[in-house]
């Protein structure tokens, strides 16, 4: 799944220890995700979505491929 | 950092240091198992074995920080498929090549194999009872 995590966390200077730590994950998850190695749960992704008052729909695009 | 942040970045460092102790207790309890048990201090050994483990799931659920968070777990559940996946193939392989050549009476297959494919066997029905009892609560 594709995301704009970083640009997100760019426009606020957080770095991914802080996002990591309002959020509650580690920083090595945050750098995951923003990687695209890691799709974060749903629960993670509200987290996410509500720490930069967005939509998910903002943060996270679905890949459905060419089907 | 803001106020509100400060308490959840103490939980991270917290939970880094809970981990770190937990880590240590599990390889200091090891270590300390295989010198004692090279001294021949048998007892001790297995004692401090165990009190090894028990300390570190003290540690574990004697804190009320998550240790791990929802990534340490997919890589967990992503080990433990690899790890399921290779034990089958060796399993499968193993026992059938070993069957084999014993029909065939091409080779002794040594009991310490045949012990080794049992205990392979036993992590599978082990697998399919925790299976089973996981998809009942699902």
């Amino acid at each position: 799944m594709r995301n704009d995590l970083r640009a997100h966390r760019d426009r606020e200077g957080l770095s991914q220890a802080d996002l990591a730590a309002a959020v509650g994950v580690s920083r090595q998850t945050i750098n995951s995700i923003e990687r695209e190695r890691y799709d974060p749960s749903l629960e993670l992704a509200f987290k996410l979505a509500a720490r930069f008052e967005c939509r998910i729909e903002d943060l996270f695009h679905p890949d459905f491929g060419d089907a | 950092m803001t106020p509100t942040e400060t308490p959840a970045a103490n939980r991270l460092s917290e939970a880094r240091t809970y981990r770190r102790l937990l880590l240590g207790v599990v390889i200091g309890g090891v270590a300390l198992n295989v010198v004692l048990r090279y001294f021949d201090y048998s007892v001790l050994a297995e004692l401090t074995y165990i009190g090894a483990f028990v300390l570190a799931f003290v540690v574990w659920l004697g804190t009320d920080v998550r240790l791990f968070d929802e990534r340490d777990v997919a890589i967990e559940q992503r080990a433990s498929q690899l790890a399921l996946t290779a034990s089958a193939l060796v399993l499968v392989l193993g026992a059938s090549g070993a069957r084999l050549v014993t029909a065939l009476d091409l080779y002794t297959v040594p009991t310490v194999v045949w012990g080794a494919l049992y205990g392979y066997v036993a992590v599978f029905l082990t697998f399919a009872g925790a299976y089973l009892w996981v998809r009942t609560r699902r």
